[in-house]
């Protein structure tokens, strides 16, 4: 008999909103569903009626966790449009807060990873190492979260010397601690163990699904939009983009660590090559008719941004697509003919609980393919039903 | 691979096919086709020129049709195909046979602007809500969001 076990929307293990539906037999998962809309928030629809300025606030609030990501998209496609280029001071600021964004984001989803495959120590030291970041952040910006520095035209805030002293003496804290990190996360036997071969995506896989970001530099492609298409400082900014090919969650926790190392080498060369000068020009308020293309490396993968202007100080339309969107069709191909106890390791990102799964369960029958809803009591019901007739263990004859 | 070999390329493999091209900033080539050389066009960008990365497809309502984006990229450069379907008719075909990536930003476009997708292989609603009142399409320009009147339970009437 194949269950569909529905997850979310409304889920006390989900941060957010996902509704997914798995059709299991036994512990495999047969076919994987996703649903989103649960909470539609209009953005796009909203930007329209916002001004510039009040857009970068808005985009802002696209995600927490990527909350510079896509303000940066935003502010360097309006630049383009409103024909401006933010002084060399303000873009290295910009792209400092970026790299930091992208330390703070990958050692949170190396405790996740840490969390679901029960390594909880490891999730306790990350976290721990992430206050760091979240510390340096708030010094640049005063918050931890949205940090609201970005402008058009360039950043609201400047960095002193003390700042920089006081990043650059974290950063050598962090760097040690991402070492241990690397050691531990490549060579605990019982970790690796748990991450190796799970959740496999296969090189062409990745390419036809057109997956992003560390999900498919783990299957063994290159690809990185700040190498790419380098936008902003990256053109010569020195970096490496780091790629496994082990194709399972265990190349994308190594993908990631590598990732730090880079973030590491960057941050230290922003602050070591920070120009002087000012930190913004003025920008104005209305932006000619045309369009624009922002592509953006988000921690999670590739961020873009279709911007289109009508001549007015609303734009025209905002496309918007987060990495994560761009990420799900792979997710449903990982998650195919794996086991259910795989599940929070692959989704780890978004970190659903399995084991206090739904109390109710869609019961699809194998001959008919009827489905219906039952809630747990009429389904220990129904068990009981079934299997009244059967021998019990006290009553059962001893074999020998 | 730069940005004028995809320009020639485009000009020499698709002909007339191609309506426009346009080269506004280092890395971002638009090129124009009519919908019914959209297939052909992503065939052979996938194809020959490698373009096997589809970023996601932009839809912008220009009033009397809808302008459709596919954003494609590779590791050299980004290119942006441009069509256009009318309103009163929005029929487009289905890439996903081409690039089975494009199933979930298809399915965006028929929630949000009511854009038929010709030979989708699954075509279920996917961003709007389950009790999404039928025939309103959010980003079309027309649509104008209005909130239900606050009725508290136990109120006055």
């Amino acid at each position: 008999m194949k269950f569909q076990i529905p997850i979310g929307p409304q889920h006390p293990a989900l941060k957010e909103p996902i509704s997914l539906r798995m059709t299991v037999e036994g512990e495999i998962i047969r076919d994987a569903d996703l649903r989103l809309g649960y909470n539609h928030r209009g953005l796009e629809k909203l930007a329209e009626q916002k001004t510039w300025i009040q857009n970068i606030y808005l985009t802002e609030r696209i995600c927490g966790i990527c909350s510079h990501s896509h303000t940066t998209c935003y502010v360097q496609g309006v630049e383009k449009l409103m024909e401006i280029e933010p002084p060399k001071r303000g873009q290295y600021i910009r792209y400092l807060v970026s790299e930091l964004e992208r330390v703070h984001s990958h050692l949170l989803w190396l405790g996740v990873a840490g969390h679901e495959a029960g390594f909880d120590s490891f999730f306790m030291y990350t976290w721990r190492d992430r206050e760091i970041v979240m510390d340096i952040l708030e010094t640049i910006s005063g918050n931890r979260v949205h940090y609201g520095i970005n402008t058009i035209g360039g950043v609201r805030r400047d960095l002193d010397e003390q700042q920089v002293k006081h990043i650059l003496d974290s950063l050598a804290i962090l760097r040690e601690r991402s070492e241990y990190y690397q050691h531990l996360g490549t060579n605990e036997p019982s970790f690796v163990a748990r991450l190796a071969g799970v959740g496999y995506l296969s090189r062409e896989d990745a390419i036809a699904l057109c997956a992003v970001g560390p999900t498919v530099r783990a299957s063994g492609v290159p690809m990185d939009v700040r190498k790419d298409d380098p936008y902003g400082i990256y053109g010569e900014v020195p970096f490496e983009v780091c790629t496994a090919d082990t194709c399972d969650v265990l190349g994308r926790t190594v993908v990631r660590i590598k990732e730090l190392f880079q973030c590491y080498n960057i941050i230290e060369y922003l602050l070591k090559n920070l120009p002087s000068g000012p930190v913004a020009v003025r920008a104005p308020r209305r932006a000619k008719p045309n369009e624009v293309v922002s592509r953006y490396e988000a921690p999670r993968g590739e961020n873009i941004h279709y911007i289109k202007s009508n001549g007015t100080d609303k734009p025209e339309r905002l496309k918007v697509r987060a990495p994560t969107l761009g990420n799900y069709a792979a997710t449903i191909k990982m998650l195919k003919n794996g086991f259910i106890a795989d599940v929070p390791l692959i989704f780890a990102a978004i970190d659903p609980c399995i084991c206090c799964a739904e109390r109710a369960v869609a019961l699809v029958d194998a001959r008919s393919g009827q489905e219906r809803i039952i809630s747990m009591n009429a389904l220990k019901k129904l068990s009981r039903q079934v299997s009244a007739g059967n021998a019990r263990k006290r009553e059962a004859e001893w074999p020998l | 691979m730069n940005d004028q070999m995809v320009i020639d390329k485009a000009k020499a493999s698709l002909g007339e096919k191609v309506l426009e091209i346009t080269n506004p900033a280092p890395r971002r080539i638009f090129i124009r086709v009519k919908v019914d050389d959209l297939l052909a066009a992503v065939g052979w960008l996938r194809n020959e020129m490698g373009f096997t990365y589809l970023v996601t497809i932009s839809g912008v309502d220009l009033g009397q049709a809808f302008e459709l984006l596919y954003h494609f990229a590779n590791n050299f450069t980004c290119v942006n195909l441009r069509t256009e379907i009318p309103r009163d008719n929005p029929v487009l075909p289905s890439i996903c046979e081409i690039i089975p990536g494009a199933i979930l930003y298809e399915r965006e476009l028929q929630d949000m602007f009511g854009i038929v997708v010709r030979n989708i292989p699954d075509g279920r609603p996917l961003v709007l809500p389950d009790d999404w009142p039928a025939g309103n399409y959010p980003l079309r320009k027309d649509w104008k969001y209005e909130r239900p009147p606050e009725v508290i339970p136990g109120g006055k009437k």
